[in-house]
């Protein structure tokens, strides 16, 4: 048979369509108490396996450009190998693209980003792994430029992470150099771009553009010092308080891997997550 | 229609489905990437009635709710009413050659990001204009022309016809 063969719909067709019709809307007003399970259990079972391909593709994407890297440095090696303050200098190169995981030292776990087709897919992430390693509700998710969102529901092998970009969104922030804080929520799009905002800031207060905005430790959720983004302008005033625009340094559409923070930690990660050229200048 | 060409259809969507979930995250922004699902949704409905289109719809877009949770139910909604619609103008309105379902594909994935956008209520004033007039197009042409290479490479297993009249 051809492709779009002749047929026009029935009285039956029009009673199937309103009945999925009328289920979806059913699905969009149910509560998150309801929906969140309904959603959980399709993911963890006729979805796993597919979730499962995409982790192992991820992994695959990973393992190759490991692979394309490592050839990069035996290139490099054997063409240093005369030399070995070149050694040396790779060498330090190469630590330090290890990177946060090591600074982190211990009580994160590392993750894969499922990404899925939907122009809602930056709100919320779907990431590989869950509670059977020690994933919990409102961990935060990083990356070594700084955070995406916290975990808004683990799951045995995956989790849901609720990126910053989420309407539901709050963080408290500050200036790198802690005069300054604020509260941190997504403005939406703007030129194109994801961005946050940062308001309450004292009026007689001035933060420049290019500050780094760091979250304060303040409410509990987030560790003192996660980078979230730079100040690119101001958003707007009122008489008591200010309103800035931040360009977040992790843009949620191209993450492909996460560390979760498992363990609460009380202490200040401003130098682990501090670029590696202002740390080499320590 | 011969249990061998369902067989072969079939293995076209699975085909499909499992581009979704191995190769599209590595097509560069995953915001225009092709939507091979969506693909397959719609490959579904341009040989089906619009009652089970419609109920594939609702299927494909409550896997994809659940796989992206920013608001459950908006993504059946949408590919629901893209379903039916889609096999219903093909029904109705279109002429079968390549290029029509090349269109088809591209105004189903946007449509189903408007409804997506618009039922969600999540995106409003400058993000609404860009995700309708710049991310949407963008993705429905590179499904589109996913959709077009698919039918050519498939043309005889989907017995599709590739005159342009």
């Amino acid at each position: 048979m051809a492709l779009g063969a002749d047929r026009y719909a029935t009285r039956g067709d029009t009673f199937v369509f309103l009945v999925a019709l009328a289920l979806s809307l059913v699905a969009m007003s149910l509560p998150p108490g309801t929906r969140d399970p309904i959603a959980s259990s399709l993911r963890r079972t006729v979805l796993w396996p597919f979730l499962q391909l995409q982790s192992r593709s991820e992994e695959l994407r990973t393992s190759r450009a490991l692979f394309v890297q490592v050839e990069a440095q035996r290139d490099s090696a054997t063409l240093a190998a005369g030399e070995l303050g070149e050694i040396r200098s790779e060498n330090n190169r190469l630590r330090a693209l290890l990177g946060l995981g090591t600074r982190l030292g211990s009580g994160f776990v590392p993750a894969e980003v499922l990404h899925q087709a939907s122009p809602l897919g930056p709100l919320a992430v779907v990431i590989s792994v869950g509670s059977k390693r020690g994933v919990q509700a409102l961990a935060p998710v990083v990356t070594p430029d700084g955070l995406l969102g916290l975990v808004s529901r683990a799951e045995e092998s995956t989790s849901v992470v609720a990126t910053w970009a989420n309407q539901e969104f709050r963080a408290s922030g500050m200036a790198a150099d802690g005069s300054v804080y604020g509260i941190l929520a997504p403005h939406g799009l703007e030129g194109g771009a994801w961005l946050l905002e940062m308001s309450g800031v004292p009026y007689r207060l001035h933060v420049p553009v290019g500050t780094r905005i760091l979250t304060s430790g303040l409410g509990g959720v987030f560790p003192r010092g996660i980078p979230i983004g730079t100040v690119i302008g101001s958003a707007g005033e009122t008489e008591w308080d200010r309103t800035y625009l931040i360009r977040p340094a992790v843009p949620p559409g191209s993450v492909t891997h996460v560390m979760v923070l498992t363990s609460s930690r009380s202490d200040d990660l401003r130098t682990t997550f501090t670029p590696d050229s202002i740390r080499a200048q320590q | 229609m011969r249990r061998g060409d369902n067989l072969r259809f079939w293995i076209v969507i699975a085909l499909l489905v499992g581009l979704e979930f191995s190769v599209r995250s590595h097509l560069g922004d995953q915001r225009i990437a092709p939507d091979f699902l969506l693909l397959a949704l719609l490959t579904y409905t341009i040989r089906s009635r619009p009652g089970p289109s419609a109920a594939a719809g609702f299927v494909v877009g409550l896997i994809s709710d659940a796989l992206s949770p920013a608001s459950f139910g908006a993504g059946a909604l949408a590919h629901t009413i893209v379903g039916y619609l889609s096999s219903w103008a093909k029904a109705v309105f279109f002429a079968e050659n390549l290029l029509v379902n090349g269109g088809l594909f591209f105004a189903g994935t946007w449509l189903r990001n408007a409804i997506l956008v618009l039922a969600s209520g999540k995106f409003s004033g400058t993000q609404l204009v860009w995700e309708l007039f710049v991310w949407s197009p963008l993705e429905g042409v590179t499904t589109a022309v996913a959709g077009i290479v698919m039918l050519v490479i498939f043309r005889q297993w989907l017995a599709v016809r590739m005159d342009e009249s």
